[in-house]
């Protein structure tokens, strides 16, 4: 029963991460918060199903090509819109959240509503671990979220557009100095945000129903795991992840499902009140973004 | 190589430059002298294009206004408007003052980062370069840079501006606040990239001791005027200029 539930919390911690990732990413890099996150996220699940129920593409093409057209819609929402409210917080906010409300309540008015928007796992079938068993999805979950992390970081710090992002993130005007492209990279980290969204989705949405109201649920979930850990700290995502994870199952498994969201938002007040850049927020000294 | 003429900035109606003009020619050894608010950074800024990214951000967003006239010719080529990374391309790099780096990533990943533009191949010789020029880099390689000494982050900078493959290195007080031992071993450096990479340098300076006999050029510039200019070593000889510079 306790080790059931830790599993569960491990795999609920790695969906948290995996949901923040992107919108960390972006954040990290260009000081984005792209509030069309979770709007991304459902593109990406609606897409898919379109893809398979409608076109009638397999799984194996649907899901990547759903990848890479929600990337090209974050480097999209950079070109059209957030390029000329570049620096003004509020106004890529409102921006963000506006074009997010947009897509998610167009999928609402074409009637996107109801049991059978589901995507098809990946993996079927189940493993035990001891006592308990688990689905091999969700066990797919944890691979695709524990891969990524060590994708990204290998990205950020080997290769020349990661150590862009890095310099970027770090100090713009000396990163320009040295011939790196600010708006192009402020471009490639929206649609890399958004491609880590779509691969969440992916990887998340088969083990429940797509919805539109997922699309506000995703976006609080990667606030409060970027708030909780520090906005833009890579480390602050993954800490924060499994205190959140661990903290929603256990509530979820001892007082019942219905508190889990509480946990979330009584995590976020707390931080804010206690510690409000985040347990690993700015005002470290130093610290390590994207 | 570069020649500037008849330069204004503006920030909203405040004269920040004024018709200035001047020029470098290649492999020159070139300074800029003025004191606080003279107007150096601005020029610094306008040659790099910073002052161009700097206007269209304003721009976006309703800020303040920047008025650029005049012009900047580079190797021939009017660059005026030309964006900071289209003038990296060219070989035109800007040191930023006050030692930029990135101070959460490590001396390495710093160097590594300014070798965006080049290839794998020639970061690493530049970074040998680099290495011999200032042997303490290579004793803190692993180093997070916010945790440099001011000297050495100001090593750093200039180690990562010659990473990124300058042939008009545009340094912005390098001096700055730096002890006298420091500023000659930069001031040696500099003549050392100057003499073994071919570099065309132009410094921005307010202490004007250290550098300016070696200067082959120096302009005096006050509030965005320039008013003296000649050789380095004869400057020195100038009663004004040791009046106003060296406190003498
Ligand atoms: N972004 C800006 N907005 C308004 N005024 C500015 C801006 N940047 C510079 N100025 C003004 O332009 C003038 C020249 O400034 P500049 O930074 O070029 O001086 P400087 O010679 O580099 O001085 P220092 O030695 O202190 O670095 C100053 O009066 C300054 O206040
Ligand atoms: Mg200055």
């Amino acid at each position: 029963m306790f080790l059931g539930t830790l599993v569960y919390g491990i795999v609920n911690s790695v969906i948290l991460a995996l949901v923040a990732l992107g919108f960390n990413l972006t954040f990290g890099i260009s000081g984005i918060a792209n509030f069309a996150y979770g709007a991304l996220y459902v593109l990406t699940g609606y897409g898919v199903w379109i893809l398979l129920n409608e076109v009638g593409l397999p799984l194996f093409l649907a899901a990547p090509a759903m990848v890479v057209l929600t990337a090209m819609a974050g480097a999209l929402l950079y070109r059209v819109v957030l390029i000329r409210l570049r620096g003004m917080a509020i106004s890529e906010v409102i921006a963000t959240f506006g074009v997010g409300l947009a897509v998610l309540e167009f999928f609402r008015y074409l009637g996107f509503i109801g049991f059978e928007y589901t995507l098809p796992p990946l993996l079927d079938g189940s493993l035990s671990i001891g006592p308990v068993f688990l689905d091999l999805q969700r066990a797919l979950i944890v691979i695709v979220g524990v891969t990524l992390t060590g994708v990204l970081w290998l990205f950020t710090h080997h290769t020349r557009l990661g150590l862009a992002f890095r310099g970027i993130a770090q100090d713009e005007h000396t990163a320009m100095c040295l011939g790196i492209h600010s708006d192009r990279v402020a471009m490639f980290s929206l649609a890399f945000g958004g491609g880590l969204c779509a691969l969440a989705a992916v990887v998340i949405l088969p083990i429940g129903t797509i919805s539109v109201d997922a699309g506000y649920d995703v976006l609080l979930e990667a606030l409060a795991v970027c708030i909780v850990g520090g906005l833009g700290s890579a480390v602050g995502v993954i800490v924060a992840s499994f205190i959140l994870g661990l903290a929603q199952t256990y509530t979820a498994m001892y007082m019942g499902s219905h508190w889990m969201m509480i946990v979330t938002l009584v995590a976020i007040l707390l931080i804010l009140t206690i510690r409000p850049s985040g347990l690993f927020g700015k005002q470290k000294e130093l610290e390590e973004r994207i | 190589m570069l020649q500037v003429s008849h330069l204004m900035v503006f920030f909203e109606n405040a004269l920040a430059l004024n018709d200035f003009s001047m020029e470098v020619g290649r492999g020159e050894l070139r300074g800029v002298i003025g004191s606080n608010s003279a107007g150096k950074t601005t020029l610094m800024h306008a040659l790099s294009g910073l002052l161009i990214d700097i206007r269209i951000k304003e721009q976006r967003r309703g800020g303040e206004r920047i008025t650029l006239m005049g012009k900047i010719h580079y190797e021939g080529e009017e660059i005026t408007h030309l964006p900071p990374h289209e003038r990296v391309q060219r070989g035109i790099v800007l040191c930023r003052e006050r030692h930029p780096i990135f101070p959460e990533s490590d001396v390495l990943e710093n160097l590594k980062i300014a070798g965006y533009l080049r290839a794998r191949e020639e970061t690493r010789r530049s970074m040998e370069f680099v290495f011999d020029l200032f042997p303490v880099l290579k004793s803190f390689r692993r180093k997070r840079a916010g945790f440099l000494s001011g000297g050495e982050q100001q090593m750093l900078a200039i180690g990562m501006a010659i990473v990124a493959a300058p042939r008009l290195l545009l340094l912005d007080e390098p001096l700055l606040g730096l002890s006298p031992a420091m500023q000659r071993h930069l001031v040696d450096a500099v003549q050392q990239i100057r003499s073994e990479r071919g570099t065309t340098i132009l410094i921005a300076e307010q202490f004007a001791r250290p550098i300016l006999p070696l200067l082959d050029y120096a302009y005096v510039i006050e509030n965005g005027m320039m008013t003296l200019s000649g050789a380095g070593p004869e400057l020195m000889e100038n009663p004004e200029v040791r009046a106003a510079y060296f406190g003498v």
